[in-house]
């Protein structure tokens, strides 16, 4: 938001401005009249109706981010006053700042049933109801059918719900609740109690209650014995979980963190009945299918071939879902998943071949394309431990020497790759796109970017270039387009003389391990829109995936700050912090996080797909069919 | 025959023995942990542990020394039993046989197609030597041979989809459950396929023809007075059949493995794209079965072959 924007918003909320001069203000900026409408609502109801104690601390945090287009996270934080359930911002960080978050879920307690944000309804008008939605991706369940070791939470997120979620209607731009119907945040920020919505049956008839999300989250965060979670290393500060009552589960953080919600939201975190996982041991990868709560019920599945759901009736939220069922096809090709949308043997798919996008995009009566910002990400790990990578120096003259426009063309064919710096694209802190193109190492213009890395590497004792310097690639596309691609550049900008090594996927992360590298090109992905877990999986000192043995005690200090600071704005100033550090030293020559295209047919209708302020795999149970 | 039939058998024991120890032995030397693939290990947030490692293997059976997981595999398989892909709880002969019927049917059905193509291209070709005719069907030879067929597979699907908005179905329809829609399936990859092996047998048959046509009981038959469609029908094809049903034989032992690339070409769920699936995940298990399968396919289908031989040319007598 820029400062004009910002002082009229200041000047609404302090008296200086009536509504309707805020109104003709905006106006005067070229805020068209429904985003105006939305500001207004944000910032509290009529105007003679004075905002209450508890809904300044939300009124404030909904004016610091109702960002106008293109921010990617603006969050639609509800006046608490007319809200039930709290819609907290999505914001990287996750977490809201803790007056907003109390006064939210303060607000909550008296609100009714017919305000909770989390009681979702499709955002397009008139749903209709009956038929099946047909999806095309890749739909196998590796490792068995548990969400929480690895099975294919993007078809079996269905099935469940979580404590909490990403706002589907309103493209995951704000967190509401799931089954948990409203949540406190202790001021502190070290504790926070979820209470539970009451009626909630699992598909067996069992109610839920607080001990099946103690279960669940135990058996995630703290695995027993012969247990692999995938997940816990996402919470290394979460102490405790207990059941405070039937209907109340309280989290104690051993420290604040700023992203815990947007973690917890996550279609991973579906919540199991304690009475399942007792009965095996904790262990659901051979349970086809473990009972759930959520919006549809288990019917039918063929391995590698489809999923079949159908709705569940006894659903919590009474008016969903619309349709009667889903249908998961198994198509592993992208460009098949896009023909399989064209032709209408599939709804809609999640991420097609660009090919098969173009030719969406150019049959608007039948097809909807959207490209949504996606946490997967190219770089080449660079062991700092080899001379002469060591040397800061050199990392960043590769750094600003790639020619990051140039790859990203020639990658186009295999898949979408976005300009970006450290903080994930589709997250609140990252760079906004024109500052970005300003950057050194980001503008398009790199006669400047160039001279400067030669005269970096030459200081660091290389003014004739480096020879002999090893890159690792898979075989397969990397190896065969962008590989070279970085080879060429680096040759020509710096001569630094590059060998490629093609290795099988599979090798990679072997050498990677046991750091046999100097090179290595490879993909990485961050679980949410937020630098957090990428930060302490990638580069902290000894993570476990720091593979090139990157050590920088002012980034981990930083790290440190930034987890646990749970104030949105002090917490976007460490990221700065911490992207201009990573500039200066970085650990990698990173290329970008990705888009995904996904497509469906025009008459797929309350997914609110055109608006997602990044892309999640996840659950759609709004979704109805306009035929 | 049954002696012949016997001695075959005998020895195809330690053919398919050996194909066993040498898939075996293969999985376990090339590089590649399968532990690493299921846990996506390193392409997302998590490296296991090596206890966790440790546990994964054991689950799976990979803990064990390598005599007794083979024994192990051999003992399941002599029980019918295939065992379970790493990846998923569903058993590999649950897999096969579903995806194994289209592939059976494409790679019957390209043979089919081949036939009726090439044998009677080749044999207008070898009749009409050198006449424009032979030009035109040595050039559709040319180019059947030349030109791939996942080529021909891509090339349909996008015309399809593009003019016609309509593509092969993507999910495995049986032929007694819809045949309509298991044709549309399947047609598509036989063709192909089909256009490609039509070829080779079209040059098969020309030469062979050629040769036979040369022969002294040609010339008597001719003699004798005889037609030249009955001369061609009853003296010479008989005889030019032998190489083209080796050849036949052979293509469709392979085509029942699998015609990878045309199967992925046109997004049909067969075995070929099963076998390409489990080869990236490293899946031991579903590899070993299937390249077992393919083995003793390739074995009966030769098999089948020579004794068919006898069948065509009365003068072979096992």
């Amino acid at each position: 938001m820029d400062e004009h924007t910002r002082a009229l918003f200041e000047g609404l909320q302090n008296g200086k401005l009536s509504r309707r001069q805020f109104v003709q203000r905006l106006t005067a900026l070229g805020f068209a009249g429904s985003t105006i409408s939305l500001f207004l609502a944000a910032c509290g109801g009529s105007e003679s109706a004075p905002t209450s104690a508890v809904a300044q601390p939300t009124v404030k945090l909904a004016t610091s981010n109702l960002i106008p287009t293109p921010a990617p996270i603006a969050t639609q934080p509800p006046p608490a006053a007319t809200v039930a359930a709290p819609a907290t911002n999505v914001s990287a960080s996750g977490a809201p700042s803790a007056p907003a978050a109390s006064a939210a879920t303060t607000a909550s307690a008296s609100a009714s049933a017919a305000n909770d944000a989390g009681i979702l309804k499709s955002p397009d008008p008139n749903p209709k109801r009956g038929g099946t939605v047909t999806f095309a991706f890749g739909v196998t369940s590796a490792a068995g059918y548990d969400i929480q070791q690895g099975a294919a939470v993007s078809v079996l997120c269905h099935l469940y719900n979580n404590l909490i979620r990403l706002n589907l209607v309103d493209g995951l731009k704000t967190i509401v609740p799931d089954v948990a119907q409203k949540w406190d945040m202790a001021p502190d920020g070290l504790t926070y109690t979820f209470t539970l919505r009451s009626g909630v049956q699992f598909h067996d008839g069992s109610p839920l209650s607080s001990a099946d999300v103690v279960a669940t989250y135990n058996r995630m965060i703290f695995p027993p014995m012969g247990i692999v979670s995938l997940l816990k290393d996402r919470f290394p500060f979460v102490a405790k979980i207990e059941a405070v009552d039937p209907l109340a589960v309280k989290f104690t953080l051993s420290q604040p963190s700023g992203i815990f919600l947007l973690l917890l939201s996550q279609m991973e975190m579906a919540i199991y009945s304690k009475k399942t996982l007792d009965a095996n041991n904790n262990d659901l990868r051979k349970v086809l299918v473990a009972p759930g709560t959520g919006p549809f019920m288990f019917k039918s599945y063929k391995e590698s071939e489809v999923w079949t759901f159908v709705k569940n009736p006894n659903y919590w939220n009474k008016d969903l879902p619309y349709v009667d069922a889903l249908q998961f096809i198994h198509v592993p090709a992208w460009s098949d998943r896009g023909t399989a949308v064209l032709t209408g043997q599939a709804d809609l798919s999640w991420n097609v071949s660009k090919e098969t996008w173009d030719e969406g995009v150019k049959r608007p009566d039948t097809i909807k394309t959207n490209r949504i910002a996606n946490f997967g990400a190219y770089q080449v790990y660079i062991n700092t431990k080899v001379k002469p990578f060591d040397d800061p120096r050199v990392r960043r003259a590769m750094n600003l020497a790639l020619n990051k426009q140039g790859l990203i063309t020639a990658y186009g064919t295999q898949e979408q790759i976005e300009v970006t710096r450290w903080v994930p694209h589709g997250g609140e802190f990252a760079t906004p796109p024109d500052k970005l193109t300003t950057l050194p190492g980001y503008r398009a213009d790199k006669t400047q970017d160039i001279a400067d890395a030669k005269k970096l590497l030459a200081d660091a004792g290389f003014p004739n270039g480096i020879p002999g310097v090893e890159l690792l690639a898979a075989a397969g596309p990397q190896a065969e387009v962008l590989a070279p691609a970085i080879q060429d550049q680096l040759k020509r900008s710096l001569n630094i003389d590059v060998k490629i090594r093609v290795e099988e996927r599979s090798l990679l992360i072997v050498d990677e391990k046991a750091g046999k590298f100097t090179l290595v090109l490879d993909t990485s992905s961050d679980p949410i829109a937020d630098f957090s877990p990428l930060g302490n999986i990638y580069f902290k000192t000894g993570a476990s995936q720091n593979f090139g043995g990157y050590s920088n005690p002012k980034f981990d200090d930083l790290m440190k700050q930034s987890d646990s600071e749970i104030d949105r704005t002090k917490r976007r100033a460490l990221l700065d912090q911490i992207q201009d550090l990573l500039d200066q030293d970085p650990p990698w020559l990173f290329l970008g996080f990705t888009d995904h295209l996904p497509m469906w047919r025009t008459y797929v209708k309350g997914t609110a797909l055109e608006k997602r302020a990044f892309q999640e795999w996840g659950r759609l149970e709004t979704v109805w069919l306009d035929k | 025959m049954q002696r012949y039939l016997m001695r075959r058998l005998v020895t195809a024991v330690p053919t398919i023995f050996g194909i066993t120890v040498l898939i075996f032995v293969a999985m376990r030397v090339l590089p590649g942990d399968p532990i690493a693939m299921i846990s996506s290990e390193g392409q997302g947030q998590y490296i296991l542990s090596p206890q966790e490692l440790a546990d994964a293997r054991a689950s799976l059976g990979l803990d064990k020394p390598l005599p007794q997981q083979y024994a192990s595999w051999m003992s399941d398989v002599a029980h019918g039993n295939l065992g379970h892909s790493f990846w998923n709880k569903e058993p590999i002969s649950a897999t096969v046989s579903r995806r194994g019927m289209i592939s059976l049917e494409i790679a019957v059905l390209a043979a089919i197609f081949s036939w009726f193509i090439g044998i009677p291209a080749g044999i207008l070709s070898a009749t009409r030597r050198n006449s424009w005719l032979d030009n035109i069907v040595r050039l559709f030879m040319t180019l059947g041979l030349a030109i791939p067929s996942f080529w021909i597979g891509l090339s349909a699907v996008l015309f399809l989809v593009l003019v016609f908005t309509w593509r092969p179905p993507l999910t495995i329809v049986q032929l007694w459950e819809d045949p309509a829609k298991n044709l549309q399936m399947v047609i598509g990859p036989a063709l192909a396929i089909g256009i490609g092996l039509a070829a080779t047998l079209a040059r098969m048959t020309r030469s062979a023809t050629l040769e036979v046509m040369h022969e002294d009981y040609v010339r008597t038959a001719r003699a004798k007075g005889l037609g030249e469609r009955l001369v061609v029908s009853r003296h010479v094809l008989r005889n030019a059949l032998l190489p083209v049903v080796t050849t036949s034989g052979a293509a469709i032992g392979g085509l029942i493995g699998g015609a990878v690339a045309t199967e992925t070409a046109f997004g049909v769920p067969g075995l070929g794209n099963y076998l390409v699936q489990a080869l990236n995940q490293r899946d031991w298990m579903v590899i070993q079965n299937l390249v077992l399968i393919y083995g003793l396919v390739f074995v009966v289908v030769n098999l089948l072959v020579d004794l068919s031989y006898a069948w065509i040319d009365p003068r072979i007598r096992y």
